[in-house]
């Protein structure tokens, strides 16, 4: 049974939330991105337009995040002591690509932090009413269902609200039932990522030509909601004795992440990095977990400085192979 | 909690060069050879090692100074405490090659692996017919763990390949060393090998020292697929999270670092050629 609630009611929903919950909610500031309600303020600068360029993975893969702390010689776990007695975090506006990232995610980091603060999370989706034209998430095959506790869909001047959780039916009980039809929808995309069978094309000339405007800054590895590479660092008091060791994100796409001691680097070039960011995403992970890594949220492309575009690639590989298979014919 | 290491007391410091030393460690883990652990130090950080022995009391670390952590493990003495977590990984695939002709190679501190291999099967001599054991390093001056070495030139057939030229004088009263990188001492020698199709190849080092002598073992009939190489990359998590160590699909943590060759040639290749192109 789906649950109605009017458009111009949801602040005061949200409001509501911010009671027992610590709520995160997609807000423009400078750029658009997932922000921790702390104020009134906060609530009024939420946006809902469209995907906000930057992801929420921050609330679940925090940087700097602290592992261990020592003194001296004695080596204390920290997640213990931090998520005891912690209010639960809600996420709200999570569209289809960013709910399912966190189900991308699930599969790879299995350490005890990563779960606790993930099962103390609940995610609200959002219906994508604007996809713009970098979206390709249709091309990627995701959950539509079993990625969300909440799903808001919203039709006219009303959401209706779709539970899939116990957790999730807490929240809204106190809300009206939908005594009519059963709204569900999908996003429609402009993008597709034709070809995912891409494991042949490797050795293909094509990647050149994008590793040649490639320049490593490692902005799609950093906006990517999947991208959970990780470092592991030590640092120190002033007296060299006690400190933390912290995890913190790396990204494939600079050269110390295949780094090893003595100085070889494994992937060096800008081609070895890039494709191992796209293999990665489509190919590496399907092999591992039976999905893809990509979500088709878009936002590697969104944010390439030199917009380097390599679901266009693909598609041109695509094309290429269709010609090729014309002219054989013939 | 994975990341928790445990502390463990260091026995004895053995300087070998000055770039290496072998540190005994007190533990009872005694890791299935081919393991690795990740050893740290608080408040520096952690580094992938494999023991070089297999020993119910004892762990050995080979050290060589190559990094930040490296460097600072050198400095400690015997009584410190290091930091460990493991053991991690896939070892060498001992029930498989039962009974058959075993390869080792080992070149520079690739040697830790394979010398844990070697004292397991000292113990399980039984479980192995012909064993060659095959040592490349540098020059005289860069051989690592030589009693042990001319411990099982009693034992094994047993190769020690030099680089560089082999001075004339310590050649005298030490041992039978060969001039030559590993695999071209092998084509000099003529290796040969009874049942070439019942023999295994184990090897660590320099990949590009694992590539020759795996096509020479080709060459002698030995089967890719009976021929194991172990790994390095960077290994942060060490169980499959971090994504560092990734070759491709495969994580050497997790999948490896031991891999069959015929298994990891193509991945490898791809990345090499890749790694060709621009900068």
């Amino acid at each position: 049974m789906q649950k109605v609630l009017s458009k111009d009611r949801l602040k005061e929903f949200l409001l509501g939330l911010t009671k027992n919950h610590d709520l995160v909610i997609p807000v423009k500031d400078r750029i658009t991105k997932f922000k921790l309600v702390e104020n009134r303020e906060d609530l009024d600068k939420i946006y809902l337009k469209d995907i906000t360029l930057a992801p929420p993975k921050q609330f679940i893969l925090p940087e700097n995040e602290e592992l261990l702390e020592f003194k001296g010689e004695s080596v204390r776990e920290l997640h213990n002591k931090k998520e005891k007695n912690r209010r639960k975090t809600i996420i709200f506006g999570l569209r289809k690509c960013d709910l399912n990232a966190f189900l991308v995610l699930d599969k790879v980091m299995y350490d005890e932090n990563y779960r606790k603060r993930r099962d103390n999370m609940i995610l609200i989706g959002l219906y994508c009413e604007n996809p713009d034209e970098y979206c390709f998430c249709n091309s990627m095959e995701l959950d539509s269902e079993g990625c969300y506790d909440l799903f808001f869909y919203s039709e006219k001047n009303n959401y209706y609200i779709s539970i899939g959780s116990e957790k999730g039916k807490g929240i809204v009980k106190n809300l009206k039932d939908n005594k009519g039809k059963e709204i569900k929808k999908e996003p429609k995309n402009f993008k597709t990522l034709k070809n995912k069978d891409i494991e042949k094309d490797y050795k293909n000339k094509i990647w050149k030509t994008d590793a040649d405007k490639c320049l490593s800054c490692a902005a799609c590895t950093a906006y990517c909601p999947t991208c959970n590479c990780f470092d592991i660092k030590d640092t120190t008091e002033i007296n060299l004795k006690d400190g933390k060791r912290t995890r913190n994100s790396a990204s494939c796409q600079l050269k110390s992440f295949s780094q090893v001691a003595g100085g070889k680097i494994f992937r060096d070039t800008r081609l070895a990095k890039l494709k191992h960011f796209i293999y990665h995403k489509i190919v590496y992970y399907k092999k591992q977990h039976n999905r893809y890594m990509c979500v088709g949220c878009g936002r590697c492309l969104r944010v390439c400085p030199t917009r380097i575009d390599w679901v266009n690639t693909i598609n041109l590989l695509k094309k290429t192979e269709k010609m090729k298979d014309e002219r054989g014919k013939k | 909690m994975p990341f928790t290491p445990k502390k463990y007391k260091i026995l004895s410091v053995k300087a070998i060069n000055p770039e290496v030393k072998l540190f005994r460690v007190k533990s009872r883990m005694n890791p299935l050879p081919g393991k690795f652990f990740e050893v740290s130090i608080l408040g520096v950080g952690e580094c992938p090692l494999a023991s070089c022995s297999y020993n119910k009391e004892y762990l050995d670390l080979l050290v060589k100074n190559a990094g930040g952590v490296t460097s600072k493990l050198s400095e400690l003495r015997k009584g410190d405490s290091v930091f460990i977590r493991g053991p991690y990984g896939r070892g060498f695939p001992l029930e498989e090659v039962k009974g058959k002709n075993l390869i080792l190679v080992a070149g520079g501190t690739g040697i830790a692996p394979v010398t844990c291999l070697i004292e397991y099967v000292e113990k399980n001599r039984k479980d192995f017919s012909d064993v060659f054991i095959y040592f490349g390093f540098r020059n005289e001056d860069y051989i690592l763990l030589k009693d042990r070495i001319n411990k099982w030139s009693k034992k094994f057939k047993v190769t020690v390949c030099l680089d560089e030229k082999i001075r004339k004088e310590k050649n005298k009263n030490k041992g039978n060393y060969k001039k030559g990188f590993v695999h071209e001492v092998m084509k000099s020698e003529r290796l040969s090998v009874k049942n070439p199709e019942n023999t295994c190849a184990f090897m660590c080092g320099p990949e590009i020292m694992m590539k020759a002598v795996s096509s020479e073992l080709n060459k002698l009939g030995i089967k890719k697929c009976d021929i194991y190489w172990s790994m390095e990359r960077r290994m942060e998590c060490a169980f499959g999270s971090c994504g560092r160590c990734m070759i491709q699909d495969v994580y050497v943590c997790k999948d490896g670092p031991v891999f069959k060759y015929d298994f990891i040639k193509p991945r490898l290749e791809n990345e090499e050629e890749s790694n060709k192109y621009g900068k």
